[in-house]
């Protein structure tokens, strides 16, 4: 919700400094929609002591998300993604499958892409491919009773867990289809290559490459 | 353009402000299913104090605040319960003995499916059974109850006192199986025709094949019948892996002429002997199916787990009992005494690397698991009761 705010600050800045016309050099666009991001998860072993082959996997999240972009030329575009703090549920995995949630984490990617726009700056139809750096920032991480149970916590010194904040790498193909000069619609599929440690308070960790799918889609405003 | 450069690093600041809100780690232990209150029926494995002590490393206190937690008190735990003994006595035969009715714990140390020389005492997990079925189950109750290991265990006694020319033991449980069903043993006779050590491993499987239909028949009729939803039970570990057992079939390869001959000679007992547990299981398990309000844990297969991959446990001894020996029984097996052996105790062995020597032992005696090795049971238990949506 804070992110949306600053979102609709931020455009009203933008909208006092902006003159170019359509998506061209120079030019600023805000978006607001939503952004689902589904982790498609490749857990290691949580190491010893543990039973063996237990593993993670995360659950998918929808937020409401965005992003300003800038137009470095008529085609490269600098993009910021946007979107409240994603929530995924952890659940057991491997030979502790059928457990369920052992845990959730928040999470707020920080992203940079960086677009190439095909087509003229006027174009009503552009598709666009990217590539960007995100670093993943976990907080907020909430352990359940089920996780205290199989790992050997007590009530009085339950197992936490915490995950490693990491770099990671993104492609991206995506579409903007201009309605007008000012509105348009942004959609994009984008695969982040994401890997992060999540660390128990009872020793364990576990290594879980998440690697999730973000489908983002959101209705634009030129400046 | 500097200055819509500086925005689009506000943008991002932005991000990292509100990346900036993060914190440690918390839980939320509250479990999956309500659970007032957990009822705990078995042997030495989950008894809280029948006798004044439980039957692993004790804690500061032997029982109460300050005990050693032992796996049905970590389940428990859990679901913000606490467990004691149901039972009170002052000797192991419980000649005479006190009830708690507050205490939800009925299991004693020394119990079977069958003793066959106190059926009706409280060492009777039947009899447990039937005094918490007395007591009353209600939908909120989780039921856990672990059995048979002292059973199978007097079984391969009773077997290795047969091959030594002493049939009483065996007969004892012949003459019971002739109880449950007459003519049982002219039947199993003329199947291993006349042969008496065929004879001798046909009826001890036959015993406890019948003991699990008896245990399962009992869980169902007076647990789940009588309105409890939640019970999970262990089967049999594989107590040939115990230090206790691991001595009697060195005992065997030394009698067979030692030497490869001799480790041969073992394996093979050793083989039959875990296939008699297995008879008990599968029994178990076959009489226990089909019933959504049970489930079964299976301790069998962990234990073995953990045996032959100990490091994955976190386990450094598989073998040695942690607790001192303190005499020597009938057989001319060590014995252990649990009141005496304490942690503080143990961490004052004089000689050992480091006071936490014993702490990752599996056992504490020749046949009971160390504290952590109950923690193990609890995980064990814990993934069972998870995986059925309870935890």
């Amino acid at each position: 919700m804070k992110i949306s705010v600053r979102i609709i600050a931020a455009a009203a800045a933008l909208a006092a400094c902006s003159l170019a016309s359509a998506q061209s050099a120079g030019s600023w666009m805000a978006r607001v929609g939503v952004t689902h991001l589904s982790p498609d998860v490749s857990s290691g072993n949580l190491s010893a002591p543990s039973f063996p082959n237990t593993k993670v996997d995360a659950g998918s999240n929808t937020q409401l998300g965005g992003g300003i972009t800038y137009m470095v030329t008529d085609n490269l575009a600098l993009d910021v993604p946007l979107a409240t703090p994603f929530k995924h549920d952890l659940s057991g995995a491997g030979s502790i499958a059928g457990v369920g949630k052992l845990g959730s984490t928040k999470a707020i990617p920080a992203t940079l892409m960086l677009q190439y726009r095909f087509n003229e700056a006027k174009a009503a139809f552009r598709p666009y491919l990217g590539v960007g750096v995100t670093y993943a920032h976990f907080y907020g991480e909430k352990t359940t009773a089920t996780l205290n149970g199989l790992s050997g916590g007590t009530l009085a010194n339950p197992t936490t867990a915490e995950l490693d904040d990491k770099f990671g790498a993104l492609a991206q193909l995506g579409f903007v289809y201009n309605f007008n000069e000012r509105w348009f619609v942004d959609a994009s599929y984008s695969k982040s290559f994401l890997k992060t440690k999540i660390h128990l308070s009872s020793g364990q960790s576990v290594s879980v490459r998440l690697n999730p799918d973000v489908f983002a889609m959101a209705i634009g405003y030129r400046f | 353009m500097a200055s819509k450069l500086k925005l689009l690093a506000a943008a991002m600041a932005t991000v990292g402000l509100l990346a900036a809100c993060g914190g440690g780690g918390g839980a939320d232990t509250t479990p999956k299913a309500k659970v007032t209150s957990v009822k705990v029926m078995g042997d030495s494995l989950s008894d809280s104090g029948t006798f004044g002590f439980k039957f692993t490393v004790q804690g500061s206190a032997p029982t109460g605040a300050g005990s050693t937690m032992i796996w049905p008190e970590r389940i428990a735990d859990q679901f913000s319960q606490s467990l004691c003994a149901h039972f009170r006595a002052g000797d192991e035969n419980l000649t005479t003995y006190q009830e708690v009715a507050t205490c939800t714990n009925y299991a004693v140390g020394g119990g079977r499916v069958n003793p066959l020389d106190a059926p009706t005492s409280p060492k009777s997990v039947l009899v447990q059974i039937q005094a918490a079925s007395k007591a009353g189950f209600s939908a909120d109750d989780l039921v856990v109850i672990d059995g048979g290991a002292n059973d199978a265990a007097d079984v391969i006694g009773a077997l290795i006192a047969a091959a030594k020319g002493n049939s009483q033991p065996l007969n004892a449980m012949v003459a019971w199986l002739d109880s449950k069903a007459p003519g049982t043993s002219t039947a199993l006779m003329t199947q291993a025709g006349g042969d008496a050590s065929k004879f001798a491993g046909l009826a001890a499987g036959a015993y406890l094949q019948t003991l699990a239909k008896t245990f399962a028949g009992s869980i169902a009729q007076n647990v789940v019948a009588k309105g409890a939803t939640r019970v999970a039970v262990l089967n049999v570990p594989a107590i040939t892996k115990t230090p206790r057992f691991q001595m009697v079939l060195a005992s065997i390869a030394k009698a067979a002429g030692g030497g490869d001959q001799g480790a041969a000679a073992a394996a093979k007992q050793e083989a039959s002997f875990d296939a008699l547990v297995q008879v008990f299981n599968n029994q178990l398990a076959a009489s226990l199916a089909g019933q959504s309000q049970v489930v079964l844990v299976d301790f069998y297969t962990e234990f073995k787990s953990q045996i032959s991959n100990p490091a994955q446990y976190d386990f450094d001894n598989v073998k040695d009992p942690v607790c001192p020996i303190t005499g020597v029984d009938a057989s001319g097996l060590p014995t252990y005494t649990f009141p005496t052996c304490t942690a503080a105790a143990l961490s004052a062995t004089p000689g050992k690397s480091s006071p936490d020597w014993w702490q990752h032992h599996v056992f504490a005696d020749s046949f009971h698991p160390t504290p952590y090795g109950h923690q193990q049971m609890s995980q064990l238990v814990s993934r069972s009761l998870a995986q059925k949506g309870w935890l």
